[in-house]
Formats: C-alpha cells, structure tokens, sequence
C-alpha cells in the first residue's frame, strides 16, 4: 500500500473498545485524504443535526497521503467533527510531528465515538493501543499535560491534547499538539473536551511506502527547490513569520481597527513582523518535512508580561493588536502564550474581547458585569481576559462563548464581527472585497484559509487582482477553495501554495499514490470536497441566507485609507460564485453537479 | 513625497521612512532609491532596467499594478510604501 497505512483505528469512549479496521480505499481515492475522507466518514457516521456535544458527535483525526512521507511540509493532519462554534462542518489541520508519528505508528486515523465516563486519554505504541486514565491530567495546561505524558510513557512520543479551555467547552477551545501547533479553530477542542478525552499520544517506528520512488524524490525535491528560491516561502516567512502581513494591511487600509471601525490602526508597525523580530524573536522554527521554516520561537524577558513560547502569528497579532486597538506588543505575545497553554483560538477570543470593548464603548455593557474597565488600547486586559476565558472564570465565562453568543445574549447580534458565527480574522473586506466572498461562502464560517484571496488581491501572489472590485474574484475564488481543499487533504501545509502550484503539489500527490491522472483530475477532487462540506451544512440546517456578512461591512462604509467609502458588493459576487459552482440559485448544488462529481448521499 | 520602508528594506535604506524629492513616476523614484540607497536595494528593486515584478509598491495604498505600473505617475505628496513579496497569515 503506497501513500496510506490501511488502517483507521475505532476507538468507542463509551464502550472502552478500540478496533482496527481497514481504511476505506475507494473513498480515499474519491476524497484524497485528511480533510475531504475525514468529512466522508462523518458524513456516513454522524447525523448533521446531531448537537455537537452530544456522544453522538464523533472526532475524527485524520492523516493525508502526503502527511509523513518526503513531501514538502508534509506534517499535516486534520481533526473533523460537527464544530459547537459553528454547527457546521468542523475541520481544522494543524503542522508538528503529530501527523507523522500516527502514520508511523500504523495509522491513518482515529475515529473516536461516545463519551467516556471520566478523563482519558489515548496512547498509541506502534501495535499497543490502549484508553488510559486522564484524571492526573484533568485541569493541567498543554504544556504541563505533554511533559507528563511524554515522562510516563516515550521520551520520543508526540502528544495532541486539550488545555482546560478544551475541558470547559469553551466554545472555541483548541486541540493543541506538539506544544505549540493548534487545531485551532470552530471549538473543536471543546468536543473533544465534551468527551472526557484530554490527549492522544503516539509513538511510531513505522514509515510510509510511495509507489514510484524515484519519480516522488525527484518531485518533492522539485517542490522543495522552489519553495527555496521563492522569495515569499525562502525569505520573507523564515525571517519575520506571517506577522510581516501587518504593515502591508494597514497601508492598504484593509487591517480592521477596533471591531472593524477602521482599515487603519496608526501603531500598526509596532506590533508587526519586523518589530517582533527586533524585540522578541529567538529563533524561527518548521514543522515536520518543513522547507519554509514560519514559525517564531519568542520570549519576553522582562516587563509584566514575561514568558515564553511560540507566536504570535499575524491573526493573533491582529486580534489582540489592532482590532482591540492595542499596540503593545509583549501584552499581545503573553495573551497569544495562554493562548497557546489553555487551548483557545487567538482569532476568536482577540475579536471577542474586541466585541465586548465595543459593547462597553457603547454602554451596552458596564465595568460591573465585566469586573474591569474595558477599553480599546487596554493591553492588560486582553491579558486577564483571556485567561479568565480558559477557565471560564468572571467574566471570561460570557467571552467563553464566543461574540456572535455574547453580543446576541446583550441584544446586539451585529456587534459580532462573525460568519456562521465564528470570528473573522484579519482583512477587512470592504478593502479586499474578494475576501468577502471567501467568508460568506466558507464552509466552516468566517475564516481566510479556505481560499485566501488575499495573496492574490493585495500581495500580487501568483496573480495581482484589484482589492476594491469584484470583477473577477468569483472565478478566482472558487479555484482557490478548491486547490486548498487537495493541500489540506493530501496532508501538506497550505504555505505551500504561496511558492509553488498545482502542477508540483499533484505531481507529489500522483507519484506518491502511482495514480496517473492529470492535474485537473487532482483539482476535480477539491470541488468534489468542497461539494461534500457544502451538503453536510445544508443537511445541518444552513441557507443561502447564512453565506452572508456582518451588517457592518455590507452597509458601512470604510471610513478612510484607500478604500475609503466602500462597502462588501457580495450580492453579485455570490450570484456568479454559485452559477460557477454549478449550484441554483439558492446555493444548492444541483443533482446534475453532484452526479457529475460522483458525490454519494 | 514620503517613502515608507518594510522588511529587510529598512536596512537597506537604513532607515524605515525618507523624505524625497518629487519624481514623476513610480519608475523614476525606484531608479532613484537604487542609487541613492547602494546595491542591495538596486539589486532587490531593479529587474532589467526596469521596477521588479518581485517586490510590492503602493501608493497611497493602492498596489501600482492598480495605477498603470512603472509609468504611474507621482504627486508630490502621494506616500510610498515597499516591501517585499510577502505572504502567509
């Protein structure tokens, strides 16, 4: 077997049974691999209207073909279940070692079903599969849960694991693994958490077999050539990280200020790439397979808010920075740290505590009901905030539930800088109207890396598309989100399309798996995902009426920077994107499109 | 007019803003900075004589390939910004 293992593990959380079954082989040559199989056996498995915390919902680790082999940034893996920030299709990926060791281990996945009866976790030694007590490991952080379960049981074992967020169900709770990599967003930590299950750990030996060896080296080590020489991938992720992003936003007036009253937040610089880099940079860091290199090992030494860790990337810099109105750059690094050690997104709970500021600004909540003062620009706050929402203590137990909860639960929904719910991150759309196609159609809510048009409309990444116009971006879209589905689903991180393409990503995919199809075939298998997450959604309950934007951006226009007086267009471009799609007029894919992309159920 | 700089091109110019003569277009001023700030920055923004298709330049904003490119022309408050190709987030 070449590319896969063949083997899922079933592990019953109720029942304290685990089972090793064949992987299904004709779904993973339909779905690819990771994101698109893992939605297929939920799909099969899982009623869509199911609630998410219920034991009915199931949690799906899933690998890639890719994941674990010489593939360029091949340490990716997926985790898929019906996300509780959303109630949508859940799938977030995350980088490290995790993927790789489960492969190595034997394993192309793990479905974990039911709910156990107290904490546990789960140890995988390479044909030793057991469920293991988690009550020593209840309440304790991520980095205090991995350094004892790699004591108790291999120095060189990899560990994915909830923080107490995830154990608290907070609504956007991550699965953290590898210390510092994150599945990070929708909550899916949170059901994880709703099972009593803290932690997966694995060791593996094993390797991963590619069917034309020497035509996969000689791929993967083209990919990784050119990854080397691009200057996006070579140079400017290795040296200052996805924060370099910040000024380049903000000079082009799609960085969103405080709760997206602005594109434009004038102390923007101190807290992007290049100062994190002067101030508080140690080292840069990759993930297994890694031939970019993006992550930022940092410390803060001295001040108030020492420590250290890894990030902060540029959403979580945007979340905590500009958008609550905060230029401080160590307070915006420590709330992305206990970010990292409690198990919550950065996107969401930055954006969430910029709702409530708002709110507060607005008097629709007072200093009482938050326990503190709460104004933009308040660097201490997002501090506390954020680890009071970990524990959901105080306050922190409203911001637990996420904006669209919070600001709703107050009576003004429209606060809530949300998509289906979940927090979006950090364009401002009415500058890179593309982007606001990408998230009124996002199949997990407001998110960018299902189709991250951004590079495209204001990086000039591979084409330069005009920001403040439509003409075009629904055409665009659509290969985007349908490329990114094969990256997320073969197993290999999504950095990689920012220096090479479709030709290089499907001839690893190809030579690895001995298919031999052409590289449309390969994005074919992107829309059929694409269409697959778009049917479970319907099925849960989601309309037309859901792929849409916060009132703010439709209606109020940007009021300065270049794209000044501009609102989202979305109508148009959601009418052309759905035409494009195959889909009616209401977003549905017809039965001739799922026919035609051989889409069962 | 005000050139702003990003990345590794402040210290190329050793500074991360300068203030400049007006030029007439956008491939004037990248002549001049490749003179007026040595060879690294020539090499980074110059390809064949010409502003490289490798870095991004927005005035007022607003990428040049939006304003009519190289021959865009300049006012003599419009603001500068260079940076690198930069991606991810």
């Amino acid at each position: 077997m070449f590319g896969w293992k063949g083997t899922l593990l079933r592990v019953n959380l109720t029942e304290k049974t685990i089972q090793k079954e064949p992987l299904n082989m004709k779904d993973a040559e339909l779905y690819l691999g990771a994101r698109g199989l893992g939605t297929k056996y939920v799909i099969d498995e899982v009623d869509p209207k199911v609630e998410p915390f219920s034991p009915e919902n199931k949690v799906i680790f899933m690998t890639g073909p890719l994941t674990g082999t010489f593939a360029a940034c091949s340490g990716r893996y997926v985790v898929v279940t019906k996300a509780p920030l959303t109630g949508t299709i859940g799938a977030s990926n995350s980088g490290g070692h995790f993927g790789p060791e489960l492969k190595f281990a034997g394993y192309d996945g793990i479905i974990f079903e039911g709910k156990a009866d107290g904490p546990v976790y789960l140890y995988i030694n390479d044909d030793q599969v057991e469920i293991r007590s988690a009550a020593h490991l209840w309440g304790k952080d991520v980095h205090e849960t991995t350094d004892l379960l790699v004591t108790e049981t291999e120095e060189d074992a990899r560990v994915a694991c909830i923080g107490p967020a995830g154990e608290r169900l907070v609504k956007f709770a991550t699965i953290m693994n590898d210390k510092h990599r994150a599945a990070g967003r929708s909550g899916l930590g949170a059901v994880m958490g709703s099972k009593n299950l803290k932690a997966v750990v694995v060791r593996g030996t094993g390797a991963v077999a590619v069917a034309q060896p020497d035509a996969f080296l000689a791929a993967s080590m083209d990919a990784r050539t050119k990854l080397k020489a691009h200057p996006v991938t070579g140079v400017g992720l290795p040296t200052y990280g996805t924060e370099v992003l910040v000024n380049v936003l903000n000079q082009s007036g799609a960085l969103p200020t405080k709760n997206f009253a602005s594109g434009k937040f004038d102390r923007a610089d101190e807290t992007g790439g290049e100062t994190l880099r002067e101030k508080y940079l140690v080292r840069n860091k990759g993930c297994f397979g890694c031939s970019i290199g993006c992550a930022r090992v940092t410390r803060i030494s001295d001040g108030p808010y020492q420590g250290f860790g890894e990030g902060p990337e540029y959403e979580a810099g945007w979340s905590y920075g500009a958008n609550c109105g905060i230029h401080d750059l160590a307070a915006i690094t420590k709330a992305n740290f206990i970010c990292n050690e409690l198990g919550l997104d950065p996107i969401t709970m930055g954006a969430t505590i910029a709702c409530a500021m708002e709110m507060i600004k607005k008097g629709i909540l007072s200093r009482e009901q938050v326990g503190r003062d709460l104004v933009f620009g308040d660097a201490d706050a997002i501090v506390e905030l954020t680890r009071q929402t970990g524990l959901r203590v105080g306050f922190g137990d409203q911001l637990a539930e996420g904006s669209y909860r919070l600001a709703e639960s107050y009576g003004c929904p429209e606060l809530s800088m949300t998509v289906k719910k979940q927090e979006l991150p950090a364009y401002d759309p009415r500058g890179v109207q593309g982007m606001g196609l990408e998230y009124a159609t996002s199949n997990r809510g407001g998110c960018h890396v299902r189709g991250y048009l951004t590079a495209p409309e204001i990086l000039g990444v591979p084409e330069k598309l005009d920001p403040l116009t439509t003409e075009g971006k629904a055409f665009w879209l659509k290969i985007f989100q349908d490329l990114t589905a094969v990256i997320d689903s073969a197993g290999i991180c999504l950095f990689t399309s920012l220096g090479i393409g479709l030709p290089e990503i499907a001839a690893q995919i190809r030579t690895a798996l001995g298919w031999d199809c052409s590289d449309e075939a390969i994005l074919e298998l992107g829309e059929r995902i694409w269409n697959l997450e778009k049917l479970f959604n319907l099925k849960a309950g989601f309309s037309k009426a859901d792929d849409t934007l916060p009132k703010r951006l439709l209606e109020e226009p940007l009021p300065d920077g270049p794209a000044k007086g501009k609102v989202v267009e979305l109508e148009p471009m959601l009418e052309e994107y759905y035409a494009l799609r195959g889909w009616n007029a209401d977003g549905i894919p017809t039965a001739e499109k799922t026919k035609a992309l051989t889409i069962e159920g | 007019m005000k050139v702003n700089f990003y990345a590794y091109f402040r210290e190329y110019a050793n500074a991360k803003e300068l203030t400049v003569d007006h030029c007439a277009t956008v491939e004037d001023l990248i002549l001049f900075l490749g003179q007026r700030c040595g060879r690294r920055m020539q090499k980074e923004l110059l390809k064949e004589g010409t502003v490289s298709d490798q870095v991004i330049i927005l005035v007022n904003g607003r990428h040049i390939a939006h304003l009519g490119g190289p021959q865009a022309r300049l006012q003599p408050d419009d603001e500068i910004s260079i940076f690198p190709l930069v991606a991810g987030g």
